[in-house]
């Protein structure tokens, strides 16, 4: 049989389990738990909203469907800014490594904003018009993205490992820092290569 | 002569004027679209200060993004040189940002009422739990004390069988 002394202290530990389990609601207002990983998603579907069927060989006069998206796991709200941008093979894309965007113009542009948990997707249709080739050279005039029209005049020159005029148009994330108030790179692109075909 | 020199000098001032007309024009698109994103900004940053206050704030995420999109339609509108429709697009989403402005600045006020009540009534709670488990672990201790006293009183000593003289 256990000792008067040896109760007292299993009634103190049940009573201190007690008082503990009683006050833990209160001590969640003070003690803040780490929060898990905070990230953007940003992605690019095909037509089908599959990672499928992306177009590749295109030509003026003719329309393309994908869907851009974004995904906020950031905590809270945020305010994305979405720019689609399109280069030749020799522009510059936007450097990860030193968390710079692309230094092109933006064409077309999102203002999303978007709770914690929440995605976003949106389709983005494109088409050229006043494309020409010469001397080993395309040039794409126009480009029309979700009938917006831009005047881009953009040079490819004939690659000659994969035999196409290719361009490239892609998108790039930004972020609204709430805390010094400006939209920055959120580090984060994607692009769909295109190849720019003779119209028959 | 007099009339080719005053012909030019019409059409010096026509040109300087349209310049300057354009210019302001120019500065004045830019200066509104800057207005809008400012108020877009400022409605966000409170829409955000709502949320952390416990809000539900999906009703006015769904207003920010119909500003952001006249917001980008007003950009790209300025960007391609359409000037009129910059200016209507931002009109369509300064209204909404002051709009939304005043709408979160009321819910942030009404969560943080509610959340000092929720604060208010968990410490309530709290502590009550905590002295009602206290005092019902202290009655139990009391009634158990005598039991246990009595138990022991009621036991007889035992005498070992192999002991050693």
């Amino acid at each position: 049989m256990l000792r008067i002394e040896d109760y007292k202290a299993i009634f103190a530990a049940v009573g201190l389990i007690g008082v503990l389990l009683s006050a833990s609601p209160s001590l969640g207002l003070v003690l803040h738990l780490p929060s898990g990983e905070k990230f953007s998603e940003l992605w690019i579907l095909g037509p089908s909203r599959m990672a499928e069927g992306y177009p590749f060989n295109v030509k003026a006069e003719e329309g393309y469907l994908v869907y851009v998206g974004v995904g906020n796991h950031m905590g809270s709200s945020v305010f994305y800014v979405v720019y689609v941008k399109f280069r030749n093979q020799d522009e510059p894309l936007p450097n990860v490594t030193a968390r710079t965007p692309s230094p092109l113009e933006p064409l077309y542009e999102y203002r999303i904003f978007l709770e914690n948990g929440k995605s976003w997707e949106a389709p983005l249709t494109f088409s050229f018009s006043g494309v020409s080739f010469f001397e080993n050279r395309s040039l794409v005039g126009i480009i029309k993205i979700n009938d917006v029209t831009f005047h881009v005049d953009k040079l490819a020159s004939w690659n000659v490992n994969g035999t196409g005029y290719y361009y490239q148009l892609f998108i790039e994330l930004w972020i609204y820092n709430v805390e010094v108030e400006i939209t920055q790179f959120h580090n984060r692109f994607v692009g769909i290569w295109l190849n720019m075909t003779v119209s028959l | 002569m007099r009339i080719l020199f005053a012909s030019l000098l019409c059409l010096f001032l026509v040109l300087a004027l349209t310049t300057v007309c354009m210019a302001t024009s120019e500065d004045e698109v830019t200066s509104k679209i800057s207005e809008a994103n400012n108020a877009l900004r400022e409605a966000f940053k409170t829409v955000l200060e709502a949320e952390e206050a416990g809000a539900n704030v999906s009703g006015l995420v769904a207003k920010l993004n119909e500003a952001g999109g006249f917001l980008s339609e007003a950009e790209m509108a300025y960007r391609n040189g359409d000037l009129d429709k910059a200016v209507s697009e931002t009109a369509k989403c300064l209204t909404i940002a002051n709009g939304i402005l005043g709408d979160a600045l009321a819910l942030k006020s009404s969560a943080l009422e509610d959340a000092q009540i929720m604060r208010t009534h968990t410490l309530l709670f709290s502590f009550a739990g905590a002295v009602v488990s206290v005092v019902g672990l202290f009655l139990v201790w009391v009634r158990f004390k005598p039991f246990y006293v009595r138990k022991l009183l009621k036991m007889k000593p035992e005498v070992a069988s192999n002991a050693k003289d």
